[in-house]
């Protein structure tokens, strides 16, 4: 449980941080909730690690014109006690008070999280379901993905070498919005089963708006567009809600370990859906 | 641990069967893996570093083809070790025509030791279906690329 | 000086706070890892990656010449350590060569193969990489039962059955009762494999002294002084050069209840280098290559008349040993046979152990050793049998319980029950989970699709270990008081606490018996050139065996003290009261620390008396002591998930009389928590090659503070009469009575689906297939 060596740097700002990481050869330190670990087991061995902890610019709750935007090394705790995100854009505070334990929510920050795409973590599925945006920044410029094109597969981001997610925007929900995230917990680690967000509008008795993220299920956290495109108009009665979450699993290539079988979380996957389906909707007004 | 699945390549059945015997194109399109050493008849050997996320991981081991019957169907055998583990894969390969493309239906059986089956657990499965999916899209743009005329 | 004298208020059987818990939660406490030393080195362990393989070579040559690295070590260089030593003896019992270090060939995921010692940790982890063993992988075998099959790998070659020994017992006739049976029920039991996950991993620092060739062990274990025994025999060093230390010790549970390759190996490190070393384990290596709990497959049968009332009970016994036998791997399954029967007039028992070698780590002491899985196996059946007769599980318990007037009680496999009242326990359960309203509640919750289930479990246990001729090393313990000149009192036990508080509840008996303040006193154990031998803390026995070796010590003390009181206050009519030696007629008096003086002065001394005011005790148990008691388990299984949720946890625990309720509280907790962590979450895994799966805390599932239910935690009390303070031992219990009462009130949940038995750990995936057969939701 020892590392290899390493360089460490630990920048003050965020240029020089840029600076470091624009050789490409240095790992960033964003928390290191999973690098750390795997260092330990000397499954990661970077040579140099820049630690991004003291970049005060990475580490901010803000709105600006009708989104929230959350600088990349804001810790899970952080996102999770945010009267801000509290107020205006709950699912993401909700995500990240279920990610593993108060330590881990102490130290773990949202870039690091993302930037790592883990296909068990939580907060993918919630910003799968507001439509996150994620600012990346490098020593040559910048530039800004839908969560969709940033999550490219499992373990995958769009992330090329020497750049960092600069910061994570979520919409400022409208009001009536209902949110929900659901999750199934594996027992040792903490990390998702399945985990399932979904985020409603009403208008006029009918579902007006419906977004479904999903983590766990698959290699990579996905839009349950399937799920959603059932459920858009209909009513939101519960027989609508298990239709639509019904096929939360079709087509997918399930997951599978020592604690859930790929039959078992693709029923899971279903039943979790609609648990959060139903809690947005009866949140939703 | 078991393995399954399968992915369309967009051309015949006998150029899918030749690209995927054909050394050169292996280690072109396998992860990490620089060159295939032939070492016997259809069997090589190679040096792979893996890097997923995180992780990264060299191996050395060799792969080895065998019961061929072009050109439905062969056996990839595959064993690499490690600092990070080792592991030993036995896999059927089939190909069925489909119009123009060629399904290749993979089937077998992945044994993993050493660190990464002791601390992995969560992420095996995924991870194998990652390293497959990466390499069946790899071959997918060699074998485009391949078919490409010339520019003149 | 005339005063009055009375007698302090007494602190046995008082809340009072642990004393260590102030180092404790400070981070100010000493554990292995925190000995710094002068010149000290650090060692690091190469391990095998494989479950069987021989090796064709290693070299070293590249790790040797790492900067920083002072030695390497292979099996070859320490030929002349004897093995780990096995404690138990079993005719005709298979005892595998155990070296320190593997020869040739390695039998389990984690077998040390090398040593490497450098400067820092750091080098000598990155040394380690620079090994090079050629394996040659052989086939392995995980499964205790693939073990048996014919045609299996051989784990040991020269054993080509896998079976290490096997063990039968019985009493009375079992063949009669099964014929004269008017119902049998018989079931496949699994107690799975467990990692015992202490929160402090193991640990050693050894320092050599050349000059008087003496050797300084410090050690994370609960035995010091076997350890000390044990080690010096291993190195062929004479017992009184080795001195061992136990610090701080951060939990056990059994796990350190051995002696280990790496304390000897250490030692001989430290030898060879003239230098002192350290090694501590990390997680990973504590699951790997510190000893498991339980691994049992159990085939139970019970007769019985259509009454309820039961006649005969068989068990066939499969015991996962892993690859080698530890300090006490294969006496445990005989704990399983010895507390079969329960609580239950069983009087015909038929019992045989297969003890099977596997691809693994040894299997050994976990928490409870044995008792739980008895207790799981027949508290289990006892339900199993009370569904088969369509009885209620309480009253078919109550009707088979040992009567109080039966006491003590000779069980069917030669034990002597203490004492008890079995039916209180569980009448006080069963009031607590208004057991009679539930049925009722349960009714209606079924028909509407709920599915809500109560379990009982009734156990008993075998603690106070032991009488010494039922005990591999002696089943006594030591205490010794010393009073010092200015009155102040310091009490040494041979037992080693690593978390049970006898540096407090030892302290509460020593200031009653000398009507001393608390603070006064000092609790020492741990370093054996400090504390006269003792046996150690495990089996529940810190309190019911050390407590009165403390007793009897401090009863040879009051004997001296009254002497001098006497001698000081010149008469013979004396009363020793509230720590002073008082005058019956004048009043005068002298307090401990005068009669302590004098005793040291020496100007005068009482007739046949010596001076010093020490007094040594070695008390050997009469007999074991039987706890009991009874847990009741409401569970509610979630339909769509298969998940549990605990919604009552009752337990009624008769420990005997209580030192401290505050800490036999904790004990209750804790063991419970462990039983949870059984019945609901672990399993240690090993894949058809040996390898572990669940190689971490990533996927080995301890149970965490968010998990647990409210434990309602309650007692009755019936002192055994073994020990002068009438104490039974705690330790175990809440684990043995857990498990069952969980799984019982989970089949209830089910039972009316046809489910009769479910093996743990009840994963939500393992009940959701049962609520859903055929995977349909």
């Amino acid at each position: 449980m020892i590392s290899q060596n390493f360089e460490y740097s630990a920048p003050n700002n965020l240029n020089e941080a840029l600076a470091l990481l624009a050789g490409g050869n240095a790992k960033v330190l964003a928390g290191g909730m999973s690098l750390i670990p795997l260092m330990k087991l000397r499954l990661a061995a970077p040579d140099h690690l820049v630690d991004l902890s003291r970049v005060a610019d990475l580490k901010s709750i803000r709105e600006e014109a009708g989104s929230i935007r959350i600088g990349a090394m804001t810790t899970h705790w952080e996102i999770e006690s945010s009267p801000l995100l509290r107020a205006k854009s709950p699912l993401l505070a909700v995500a990240a008070s279920n990610i593993g334990d108060v330590q881990v929510r102490n130290m773990g920050t949202i870039g690091g999280s993302i930037a790592h795409a883990d296909p068990a973590a939580d907060y993918p599925a919630s910003l799968l379901a507001l439509e996150a945006k994620v600012r990346i920044v490098s020593a040559k410029g910048e530039r800004t993905l839908g969560i969709v094109e940033f999550l490219v597969d499992a373990l995958t981001t769009a992330l090329d070498p020497g750049e960092i997610v600069r910061e994570i925007i979520v919409p400022v929900e409208a009001a009536g919005t209902g949110v929900s995230y659901q999750k199934m917990v594996q027992p040792a680690s903490g990390f998702a089963i399945v985990g399932a967000a979904a985020r409603v509008q009403k208008s006029g008795g009918k579902v007006s708006l419906v977004r479904v993220g999903m983590t766990g299920l698959a290699g990579k956290a996905f839009r349950a567009t399937g799920v959603e495109n059932l459920l858009a108009g209909t009513g939101g009665t519960a027989a609508d809600v298990q239709k639509a979450a019904a096929v939360v699993a079709d087509g997918i290539d399930a997951n599978a370990d020592l604690h859930a079988s790929a039959a078992y979380r693709r029923q899971m996957a279903k039943v979790y859906t609609a648990r959060a389906l139903t809690q947005a909707l009866s949140r939703a007004s | 641990m078991k393995i399954g699945g399968s992915y369309t390549l967009p051309v015949a059945r006998e150029r899918a069967y030749e690209v995927l015997q054909d050394p050169e194109v292996l280690a072109r399109c396998m992860p990490g893996t620089d060159h295939l050493a032939k070492i016997g008849p259809d069997e090589y050997e190679m040096k792979m570093k893996m890097v997923i996320s995180a992780v990264q991981g060299l191996f050395a081991g060799k792969v080895r083809i065998a019961d061929q019957k072009p050109p439905e169907q062969f056996r990839l055998l595959v064993e690499g070790s490690g600092k990070v583990g080792f592991l030993k894969g036995d896999g059927l390969l089939t190909l069925v025509s489909s119009e123009a493309s060629t399904e290749v239906r993979y089937e077998g059986e992945v044994q993993v030791g050493g660190v990464i089956a002791g601390v992995g657990q969560r992420l095996l499965d995924t991870t194998a279906k990652l390293v497959i999916r990466k390499f069946f899209e790899k071959l997918t743009e060699f074998v485009g690329e391949a078919s490409q005329p010339a520019a003149g | 000086m005339a005063t009055t004298i009375t007698k302090t208020e007494t602190l046995v059987g008082k809340s009072i706070r642990r004393r260590e818990d102030p180092r404790l939660i400070t981070g100010t406490a000493t554990y292995v890892d925190d000995i710094q030393m002068p010149g000290m080195h650090h060692a690091c362990i190469l391990r095998s990656p494989h479950g069987a393989a021989r090796i064709r070579s290693i070299d070293i040559q590249a790790a040797s010449a790492h900067p920083g690295v002072v030695a390497v070590f292979t099996g070859k260089d320490v030929a002349a350590v004897g093995p780990v030593p096995c404690g138990a003896s079993l005719p005709g019992l298979r005892v595998p060569a155990h070296s320190i270090l593997a020869k040739d060939r390695v039998y389990f995921v984690g077998h040390p193969v090398a040593v490497v010692v450098a400067t820092d940790r750091y080098v000598a982890a990155d040394a380690i990489d620079l090994i090079e063993v050629d394996y040659e992988p052989l086939q392995a075998v995980a499964d205790p039962e693939k073990a048996l099959a014919a045609g299996a790998p051989a784990v040991h070659p020269e054993w080509p059955d896998n079976i290490a020994f096997t063990y039968h017992q019985e009493g009375g006739d079992t063949e009669k009762a099964f014929k004269e049976a008017e119902v049998v029920v018989k079931q496949r039991i699994i107690s799975q494999r467990l990692i015992p996950t202490a929160m402090e991993t193991r640990g050693v620092v050894a320092e050599y002294h050349g000059a008087e060739k003496s050797l300084i062990l410090h050690s994370s274990t609960q035995i010091p002084h076997l350890m000390r025994t044990l080690v010096a025999l291993m190195l062929g060093l004479p017992e009184n050069h080795l001195r061992v230390i136990t610090p701080e010790v951060g939990g056990g549970f059994g796990s350190k209840l051995n002696v280990y390759a790496e304390e000897a190996l250490m030692c001989f490190v430290a030898m060879k280098i003239g230098k002192p070393v350290k090694w501590i384990e990390s997680r990973r290596e504590n699951f790997q290559c510190t000893t498991h709990g339980r691994g049992h497959v159990d085939y139970y049968e019970v007769a019985a008349k259509r009454d309820g009332t039961v006649l005969g009970l068989r068990l066939k016994l499969i015991q996962d040993l892993g690859a080698y036998h530890q300090l006490l791997t294969p006496a445990i399954p005989t704990l399983s046979v010895l507390m079969m029967p329960g609580l239950y007039k069983f009087r015909n028992v038929n019992a045989d152990i297969v003890g099977v070698f596997t691809n693994c780590v040894p299997t050994d002491a976990y928490r409870g050793a044995g008792r739980p899985e008895a207790t799981h196996g027949i508290e289990r059946m006892m339900d199993l049998l009370a569904a088969e007769l369509k009885m209620d599980p309480a009253e078919l318990r109550l009707k088979n319980f040992i009567g109080n007037d039966e006491f003590p009680y000779q069980t069917a496999t030669g034990l002597s029950y203490d004492s008890g009242n079995y039916a209180a326990p569980l009448k006080k359960a069963l009031d607590l989970a208004d057991y009679h309203n539930f049925r009722i509640e349960q009714k209606q919750a079924k028909a509407s699709g709920r599915l809500l289930g109560i379990g009982i479990s009734t156990y008993g246990e075998i603690c106070a270990f032991g009488p010494s001729p039922a005990t591999p090393a002696g089943g006594w313990e030591s205490a010794t008081v010393k009073i010092d000149p200015s009155g102040k009192v310091t009490v040494m036990t041979g037992t080693s606490p690593h978390g049970q508080g006898e540096e407090t509840t030892f302290a509460q008996i020593a200031a009653d018996e000398l009507g001393v303040p608390i603070d006064d006193i000092i609790v020492i154990h741990g370093d054996t050139a400090i504390v006269q031998y003792g046996i150690g803390t495990f089996g529940s026995r810190g309190t019911a065996v050390g407590g009165p070796a403390l007793y009897f010590a401090l009863q040879e003390l009051k004997k001296k003290v009254r002497k001098f009181g006497e001698m000081l206050l010149e008469s013979s009519d004396v009363t020793f009261v509230g720590g002073h030696c008082v005058h019956n007629k004048t009043g005068k008096s002298v307090s401990l620390a005068q009669i302590a003086g004098a005793s040291y002065r020496a100007m005068k001394l009482p007739p046949d008396t010596t001076p010093g005011m020490v007094a040594t005790y070695f008390w050997e148990p009469p007999n074991f002591a039987f706890p009991f008691g009874a847990h009741i388990v409401i569970t509610e299984v979630d339909p769509d998930t298969g998940h549990v949720e605990i919604k009552r946890y009752i337990a009624v625990d008769d420990c005997g009389n209580i030192i401290n309720p505050l800490l036999v509280a904790g004990q209750v907790h804790g063991g419970v928590v462990q039983g949870l962590g059984q019945a609901l979450w672990e399993q240690a895994v090993y894949d058809d090659n040996g390898q572990l799966v669940t190689g971490e805390l990533t996927d080995y599932a301890i149970p965490k503070a968010s998990m647990i239910p409210w434990i309602e935690s309650s007692h009755t009390t019936t002192p055994s009469p073994v020990n002068p303070l009438g104490v039974k031992g705690v330790g175990e219990a809440g684990t043995i009575g857990c498990s069952p009462a969980v799984v019982n009130s989970v089949v209830d949940a089910l039972s009316h689906l046809g489910v009769r038995h479910i093996d743990m750990p009840l994963t939500p995936e393992k009940l959701w297939n049962l609520v859903h057969p055929g995977g349909q939701a």
